[in-house]
C-alpha cells in the first residue's frame, strides 16, 4: 500500500473531511490517466462540497472541463 | 375493517357520546387517524428554535415518517423527508451542522440546505458525473410544506391542506397580538413528557377547565373555576381561558418583561387553546408556550415542551422557576390521561358523556375527529 493510500485509509477512517479533500487532490494530480484523474477529483469535489471548502468551486470547473460534470 | 360508529359522537353535547374506545387503542383505527387528522391539514412538528443557524439540521420522525428539519443558508427553516432520491437511505441520523452540502452517506449524492441535487457523483460511471435521463432538476429533496407561528414549525403531510393562515385564519386573529417576534427560552425552557395515553387524550384534557380544581388544586387559591371561559371555535380550535392571570415573581420581585403592544384584556388574561390536531398553545402578557404532540402508537405519545419570551435575554432564574412550575401543572395532568388510556380498555365504556356545561370544548374536539374521519371514509369509498 502507498503512502498515500495509507492517508486516505486514516482520513475516511477518522472523518477528516477537510484532510480527505487534500489527499484526493493529490492522488488526482498523481494519476497517470484521465480516468483515474476523474474518479480521484469527483471525490474531492464531494468532500469539498460537503464542508463548503474553498477548492469546491475550482475542483468543479476542473471536472466540467473534463467533461466529467454539469454546472449545477 | 370494519370502521367504528361515530354517529353519537356528532350529536349535540347534551346527547352526545365521547369517541369509542377503539380510536384510543386500536392499531387500525390510529393509521386511519394519522391520515385523516394529523397528515390531512396543519400538525405541528417542531419549534424553528430546534435549529437556530444556518446549516442546522434535526432529523424527526414524525408518525413513522423521516424528516428533516433544516435551517438553509439564507435562514429559512425548510423541512424535507430525510431521505436520497437515489436508494431511499437516510440522509442525516443525528442533529448536527451542515457546512456545505447534505452528502448521503451511501453513494454520496449531495444536496444543498434548500435541497437541490447539487452532485450525482459517478452516476454516469467512474469518474462520470452526469448521465443522460438522470435530471437533477427532478430529483431534489422532498419538500414537506411547512409554515412557522408562533416559533412552531408546522407541516402539511398531504399536501393539499388550505394555507396555514387560511386554515387557521380565526385562530391568528384571535392571538394577533402574539403575532410578533417570540424568543425561545433555550435548553432551560423545553423539556419532553413521555405519557402513556394516546394523543387526543392530551389534547382533550387541556381543553377544558373543568378539571382544574380537582388536578391542579395549587390553583384554587387564585384562579378558581368561575374565573375561566371556554374558547369554542366549532371545526377548527378551542380551549379555555382565565380572567386572573397572575405573573410570576422572582425572589427579589422581578418578573418577565411583557410582549409590546398588548391590550388592556392580558393584563390579568390567559388563554390556552388546542390548534387541531395536535400543538397546545398557552398565551400570556409574558411569555407563551407550545406543546406537541408527538404520537408513537395508539397508546403513547411524546409531549414536547417548549416556552418562549418577549424579549432575548430574559432572567435565567425566573425562567427555570417557570419552567418548572409548568412542568409540575403538565406533570399533574399525566396521571388522569394515562387512567383515561386504561379505561379506554373497558368493554363498558361506551364514550362517556359530557358535561353541557362543561365539556363544550372537549365535546367540539370529538365532533372535529368525527367529521375528518367521516369525511377521510367518504374519501376512501369514492376511490374504490
Amino acid at each position: 500500500m502507498s503512502d498515500l493510500d495509507a492517508q486516505l485509509l486514516a482520513a475516511h477512517e477518522a472523518q477528516d473531511v477537510p484532510a480527505l479533500v487534500a489527499l484526493y487532490q493529490e492522488a488526482a494530480a498523481t494519476a497517470d490517466n484521465d480516468d483515474a484523474r476523474g474518479f480521484y477529483l469527483t471525490h474531492a469535489h464531494v468532500f469539498a462540497l460537503e464542508i463548503n471548502h474553498p477548492d469546491a468551486t475550482r475542483l468543479r470547473k476542473a471536472l466540467i472541463g473534463m467533461g466529467r460534470e454539469s454546472p449545477a | 375493517m370494519h370502521p367504528t360508529d361515530l354517529s353519537t359522537v356528532r350529536q349535540p353535547i347534551h346527547s352526545a357520546h365521547g369517541l369509542p374506545n377503539a380510536h384510543y387503542v386500536d392499531l387500525d383505527v390510529f393509521d386511519e387517524e394519522r391520515s385523516a387528522l394529523l397528515m390531512s391539514g396543519w400538525s405541528g412538528l417542531a419549534v424553528a428554535a430546534d435549529v437556530p443557524e444556518p446549516g442546522d439540521a434535526v432529523p424527526l420522525t414524525f408518525l413513522d415518517i423521516p424528516l428533516l428539519l433544516v435551517r438553509d443558508r439564507d435562514g429559512d427553516v425548510r423541512v424535507f423527508h430525510n431521505i436520497c432520491r437515489h436508494r431511499g437511505m437516510i440522509l442525516v441520523d443525528a442533529p448536527r451542522k451542515i457546512e456545505g452540502a447534505i452528502r448521503c452517506p451511501y453513494h454520496s449524492w449531495c444536496y444543498s440546505t434548500k435541497g437541490s441535487l447539487v452532485s450525482t457523483p459517478h452516476v454516469g460511471g467512474p469518474g462520470q458525473n452526469t448521465a443522460d435521463g438522470s435530471n437533477r432538476d427532478l430529483l431534489g429533496l422532498v419538500p414537506v410544506r411547512s409554515h412557522i407561528w408562533l416559533g412552531v414549525v408546522w407541516i402539511n403531510l398531504s399536501g393539499s391542506a388550505p394555507a396555514f393562515e387560511d386554515a387557521n385564519a380565526d385562530l391568528l386573529a384571535r392571538w394577533a397580538e402574539f403575532d410578533k417576534p417570540l424568543y425561545h427560552g433555550g435548553s432551560d425552557s423545553a423539556f419532553q413528557l413521555e405519557v402513556n395515553c394516546n394523543w387526543k387524550l392530551a389534547v382533550e384534557n387541556y381543553c377544558e377547565s373543568y378539571h382544574l380544581p380537582w388536578v391542579h388544586p395549587g390553583l384554587n387559591s387564585y384562579s378558581r373555576l368561575e374565573d375561566h371561559y371556554h374558547i369554542e371555535a366549532s371545526g377548527r380550535f378551542s380551549g379555555q381561558g382565565t380572567l386572573v392571570y397572575r405573573q410570576l415573581t422572582g425572589d427579589d420581585g422581578q418578573t418577565f418583561p411583557d410582549f409590546e403592544g398588548l391590550s388592556d384584556k392580558w393584563d390579568t388574561a390567559s388563554e390556552y387553546i388546542t390548534a387541531y390536531p395536535n400543538v397546545l398553545l398557552g398565551v400570556h402578557r409574558d411569555h407563551a408556550f407550545a406543546i406537541i404532540l408527538v404520537p408513537q402508537g395508539p397508546g403513547r405519545t411524546v409531549e414536547h415542551v417548549h416556552l418562549f419570551y418577549a424579549q432575548p435575554d430574559t432572567d435565567p432564574a425566573l425562567r427555570a422557576k417557570n419552567a418548572e412550575q409548568w412542568k409540575t401543572v403538565f406533570e399533574e395532568d399525566i396521571y388522569v390521561v394515562e387512567g383515561m388510556q386504561r379505561g379506554r380498555h373497558s368493554p363498558g365504556f361506551d364514550g362517556g358523556r359530557f358535561s353541557p356545561a362543561m365539556d363544550g370544548p372537549t365535546h367540539m374536539f370529538h365532533a372535529w375527529v368525527a367529521e375528518h374521519m367521516a369525511a377521510h371514509r367518504a374519501q376512501d369509498k369514492a376511490a374504490e
